[in-house]
């Protein structure tokens, strides 16, 4: 196809797209962003059937075939307890493609209408949401998480929660400081002259134009969030076993690096693998999602 | 196959060093000093109010007492000049008064004496109410000596009052004599621990809490505490004013590295003599020809075992305890999971000590056929009938494992699922002292050799670490008759009678009894260790140590 | 602006109070308390030492206690260890934990931001993958992770440096830069999302139109603009950095307050906590409050009055 006849035909019909159709087109036209996703999605996969087509079950123990290498009968090795590491690696992906995107929408869910909130609003309202927040930055996020833990108690949701209670601060502070300094250009200024109301604005023409830094720490917050629930598991509050995840594979296996290092390697790739995948994803999306590069 | 090459190549990289460390140039040893690590900060070096293995290793360097233990775990006397017994006027014939005499030639690091009376005040101290010291407890057969302790909340002329009436005076300044309210056979081990060394009042007087800083920290041991860097090391040098034979070491470090991986690259690194393998790497250092060379392993008086809260539905059964616990594959754990580290237990008290008996407990031998016959005899035919059985544990590497092995052994031989609940280890600290648990991973290890000291804390009715809720009135009436006993063989008949009584009751399922497994650079000789040792193996005996070319 | 710093200060106080308050309730609230032993402590000890460390007293009580002894320069003493004041223990760990921090911080800048500039200046170049690569590949490692690989690789097997402890600038070197590396990589990654995000701007298509030099362009306008996301990011890492972490602590065995935090959690230590938060939240309080006003100098849209 020819550069001219892509010309014309944009001029000629130019289709209406909205914002999320227009990126989304574009997002599929960057070639890294497209890996990226596919990577994403076959770890989600995999995390889905391989527990279920492996001849071994991510609980089954094996006493006979304990802390053994990689070997064709177990691909990546067995732990210490003689449990298939491929299976457990796969069955793990779930817990912590989990931690990771939960964390992340309960980040944004309270984050996001907090900092924009404050920012457009300012004054009084901007100076009392900042002092909380002030608080809440004030709390080593460890000391919170245990606390919350320990009073909401074990399952794998308060988990969820108690990462997201403690890490919505940044993407509050975040929003709030990009926002403060777009809400002062001009085509925030005209909206406002043309008597647009002030969600609009916020939700229109400020959320949009902010979201590159935003996508970006959301895609940094997942393996952050990944790495919180091995933090806990190192600290003793961690995912109920047997059921593995990535954190606590890799925390598990830390103490075994001298005799047994493919405990501690085979999820760390897993784990710089996704998160290769997550940035790739995470930066088609910014450019994408870009205003002003779009047509 | 790219995955494979980084593997190995990561794995190289891992494994080289352990090759390498052989091939190393061979470090100019240090003329006698002994570096180690005691992987923390110690929270008090009081003797009085130490309680803690990292505690005692500094003690250990630093104190001596009347009485101590040989290697074996026989008693020695140090600052005594003899052990007392009924035949050289020591003990009362009725058993409750106990006199010391001193050696004269003893001295404190700065040179004065050390005299009967340092030891009446360091007892003294010891059941202070306002130092609340942990050990406090051992010490209460002394005549008023749990009045004393109790009376944290009356004024300080009741308090003098009741320091006073304390049955410990010290005759003259080489004459200790102390008044006990029963006998109390295993007094003279109680004797031997480190909270009842010597401590120095007018330091105590002058420097408050600071006494335990070095220059302060005036001992009458071997070692001298020259240096505390809070949080990163302790430097002990040889005590110039020591009474006995000079120490062969010159100087010892301890430094408080607490990571084991980080301990063991420092040991390969050559900044440590001693060093702990973590727990699941033994049999790559059995299997290296170099650090297979430098293992010190040796067996503990620490026993670990399973607690059923028998109170409470369905370990209130019997049968059902004992099911479980012969359905629990105890050798392939030690064997397998542990890398032969370790011995399984099928009884309580461990080997090494007096009322170890390896004929008992053997009917918990894993069978999984018996297991089942018990199962069906407990009622459960059917296993869906159980009510949920939950696992609780205080969540870390270790206690995980243990908790998934157990999981997987009463699912795949009872066909029992075990819901297992990790905690914080505080929060099931609390659950397990408020016996709230179902059931739960516990250790116990000595502070003296002797049955008196595993059985009635542990399973006495209402014992202060009793947490199965055992009560058994038969146990306590044994248990009440032995503490007293003073007829040696009988006391131990006594005993024995107790521990069966327990194991068959099946409160716990007894595990595995702990070993160590130490690494020392080969030219470490003389590494005395024992059972009982503190933090570090041998630092009961560090000035018999010596470093050889 | 000075009436802006003065109204802070005040908040800083109003939200030290109140961090000390929630803590304070929080620590009491949990589960498990500091005498809850593996080997239980029998009742009468207990006792003794609720009393002497005052806990035998009403919440309130406590916390008044509390108060009273911060306002005298007294932090109390710690649970753990016991013969120590928890000022003593701060004072000493937090030089050490600061100058980690501040190294590390450091290093995180001279990385992070020049290789977020060089991706953001070569799009799609082998420095923009290369910088992509870099950042996820330490954004994926956890921290004692990458530590003990440090350690494996430069102490065990080339024997070139300690594999611990405090004292010499060579025992800094790999602490700092497993501590760093993390924030390097988020920040390379903040300015790049950053200076694209500008670049994009009509005042720099106007300023490119103008003629100006790129040079110009990109320090005065672009780099100018784009430095405001990762101050927010910066300051708050920082705070985060200085108040230390456990895990490179503890690998490192270095004797900073980092782990005597957590620790003081674990152990239920109350004095030591107590102490540690308000140090911590008066160190993120500060932080904060320049990274606000350095808004103000950076953007001059953004003013306070």
């Amino acid at each position: 196809m020819s550069m001219a006849e892509d010309v014309v035909q944009t001029e000629a019909v130019r289709p209406h797209h909205t914002l999320w159709g227009d990126a989304f087109i574009r997002l599929r036209r960057n070639r890294l962003a497209v890996v990226g996703g596919v990577l994403v999605l076959l770890v989600a996969l995999a995390a889905i059937f391989v527990p279920i087509f492996s001849p071994y079950g991510f609980a089954q123990q094996n006493l006979d075939a304990i802390r053994e290498g990689p070997s064709w009968s177990h691909l990546f090795g067995t732990d210490e307890l003689g449990r298939d590491v491929f299976t457990r690696l796969f069955a793990g992906a779930r817990t912590s493609l989990m931690v990771g995107i939960f964390v992340q929408v309960i980040v944004i869910v309270i984050g996001l209408p907090i900092g924009a909130i404050a920012a457009y609003a300012g004054g009084r309202t901007d100076n009392l949401i900042m002092r909380f927040v002030d608080v809440m930055y004030a709390f080593p996020d460890i000391l919170l998480i245990i606390l919350i833990r320990a009073i909401l108690g074990g399952s794998i949701y308060m988990i969820f929660l108690a990462i997201g209670l403690v890490a919505w601060v940044n993407v509050a502070r975040l929003v709030r400081g990009q926002i403060l300094s777009l809400k002062e250009r001009d085509f925030a200024t005209a909206a406002r002259a043309m008597g647009a109301p002030g969600r609009y604005i916020v939700w229109r023409h400020l959320l949009p134009n902010s979201l590159g830094p935003i996508i970006v720490l959301i895609t940094f917050g997942i393996p952050r969030a990944i790495f919180a629930e091995a933090a806990l598991s190192y600290i003793g509050i961690g995912i109920k076993p047997p059921t593995p995840s990535w954190g606590t594979m890799i925390r598990d296996g830390y103490d075994l690096i001298f005799s047994a290092p493919h405990l501690v390697l085979f999820p760390a790739i897993a784990l710089g693998i996704l998160m290769l995948a997550f940035t790739f994803l995470g930066d088609g999306l910014r450019d994408a999602l870009d205003p002003r590069l779009r047509r | 196959m790219v995955k494979r090459i980084i593997f190995l190549v990561f794995t190289l990289a891992l494994i080289l060093p352990l090759v390498l460390i052989g091939c190393g140039e061979e470090a100019p040893a240090a003329p006698q000093v002994l570096r180690a690590n005691l992987a923390g900060e110690p929270s008090t070096i009081d003797p009085n109010r130490a309680s803690w293995a990292l505690e005692r290793s500094v003690i250990m360097q630093c104190f001596q007492g009347l009485l101590e233990f040989n290697q074996d775990l026989t008693l020695k006397a140090v600052v005594a000049r003899e052990i007392p017994t009924v035949g050289n006027g020591g003990i009362s014939s009725d058993g409750m008064t106990y006199t010391f005499k001193l050696r004269t030639n003893v001295t404190w690091s700065d040179g004065e004496k050390v005299t009967a009376q340092d030891f009446e005040y360091s007892i003294k101290r010891l059941l202070d109410p306002d130092l609340a010291c942990e050990y406090a407890g051992f010490y209460f057969d002394i005549v008023g000596g749990e009045d004393y302790f109790g009376a944290a909340d009356q004024d300080a002329a009741t308090k003098a009052q009741l320091r006073d009436a304390v049955g410990v005076k010290a005759k003259d300044d080489y004459t200790l004599e102390i008044n006990i309210v029963r006998p109390r056979p295993t007094f003279l081990q109680i004797m031997a621990l480190w909270c009842t060394y010597p401590v120095r009042e007018d330091i105590i007087e002058a420097y408050g809490a600071q006494w335990t800083e070095p220059p302060h920290y005036i001992g009458n041991g071997p070692f001298v505490l020259t240096e505390w860097v809070h949080q990163d090391h302790m430097t002990f040098k040889v005590n110039e004013d020591y009474w006995g034979t000079k120490p062969k070491l010159s100087e010892i470090q301890y430094k408080m590295i607490t990571d084991q991986n980080a301990e063991l690259a420092a040991y390969m690194n050559n900044e440590l003599d001693l060093a702990r393998v973590p727990t699941g790497s033994e049999k790559t250092i059995m299997d290296d020809p170099v650090l297979s060379q430098e293992i010190v392993r040796y067996p503990e008086l620490i026993t670990f075992a399973f607690q059923f809260n028998v109170s409470k539905p369905p370990f209130d059964n019997k049968l059902l305890r004992q099911a479980i616990s012969t359905a629990i594959d105890r050798v392939s754990f030690v064997d397998k999971v542990r890398n032969g580290v370790g011995a399984p237990a099928y009884s309580w008290i461990p080997p090494g000590m007096p009322g170890y008996d390896p004929e008992l407990g053997l009917e918990y031998t894993f069978d999984v056929t018996k297991a089942r016959q018990l199962l069906v005899q407990a009622g459960y035919s059917d296993v869906s009938k159980l009510p949920e059985i939950k696992f609780q544990y205080s969540d870390t590497a270790g206690n995980r494992l243990i908790a998934q092995f157990l999981q997987g052994q009463i699912q795949d031989n009872l066909g029992i699922t075990i819901t297992l609940e990790p905690m914080e280890t505080k929060a099931f600290q609390e659950l397990v002292n408020a016996e709230l648990h179902n059931w739960a991973w516990f250790g116990w290890g000595a502070d003296y050799p002797d049955p008196d000291n595993w059985l009635p804390e542990l399973f006495g009715t209402g014992a202060g670490n009793n947490h199965t809720t055992y009560s058994n009135p038969e146990f306590d009436a044994l248990a009440d008759e032995a503490l007293s006993e003073l007829d040696n063989t009988k006391r131990l008949q006594l005993w024995a009678q107790a521990q069966e009584m327990v194991i068959d009751d099946c409160p716990i399922a007894t595990m595995y009894y702990r070993e160590r497994f130490w690494l020392a650079k080969p030219n470490v000789k003389d590494l005395l260790t024992t059972g009982m040792d503190g933090q570090l193996p041998g630092d009961m005996f560090f000035y018999e140590t010596y470093l050889s070319e | 602006m000075l009436k802006y710093t003065v109204r802070r200060s005040f908040w800083i106080i109003i939200v030290l109070l109140a961090v000390a308050f929630i803590t304070f309730s929080l620590m009491h609230l949990v589960p498990g308390g500091p005498w809850d032993r593996e080997k239980t402590l029998p009742p009468q000890v207990v006792e003794n030492l609720n009393i002497k460390y005052g806990l035998d007293k009403s919440f309130f009580e406590q916390f008044g206690n509390f108060l009273w002894g911060v306002l005298q320069g007294d932090l109390g003493l710690s649970y753990t260890y016991q013969d120590r004041d928890v000022t003593d223990i701060i004072l000493q760990g937090l030089p050490k934990t600061a100058i980690l921090g501040i190294t590390a911080f450091l290093l995180a800048i001279i990385i992070g931001i020049p290789l977020g500039m060089a991706a953001a200046l070569r799009q799609n170049s082998i420095i923009d993958y290369f910088s992509v690569f870099f950042s996820t590949l330490f954004a994926s490692i956890p921290g004692f992770v990458l530590g003990i690989f440090l350690i494996i690789l430069f102490s065990v097997t080339l024997h070139l440096l300690p594999t611990g402890g405090w004292g010499s600038p060579k025992q800094l070197i790999m602490p700092a830069f497993a501590l760093g590396a993390l924030p390097a990589a988020y920040i390379a990654r903040i300015t790049r999302a950053s200076i694209l995000e500008v670049s994009r701007q009509d005042y720099i298509r106007t300023a490119r139109a103008k003629g100006l030099r790129e040079r110009v362009v990109m320090f005065r306008h672009i780099l100018r603009n784009a430095l405001i996301p990762v101050l927010t990011i910066a300051g708050p890492e920082l705070a985060f950095l200085i108040a230390g972490s456990f895990i490179i602590e503890t690998l490192f065995s270095i004797p900073g307050i980092g782990r005597l935090f957590v620790q003081g959690v674990f152990q239920r230590d109350y004095g030591l906590i107590m102490g540690a938060i308000l140090f911590y939240a008066f160190a993120v309080a500060i932080v904060n409050l320049i990274v606000d006003l350095l808004y103000a100098v950076v953007d001059p849209r953004i003013r306070y009055d």
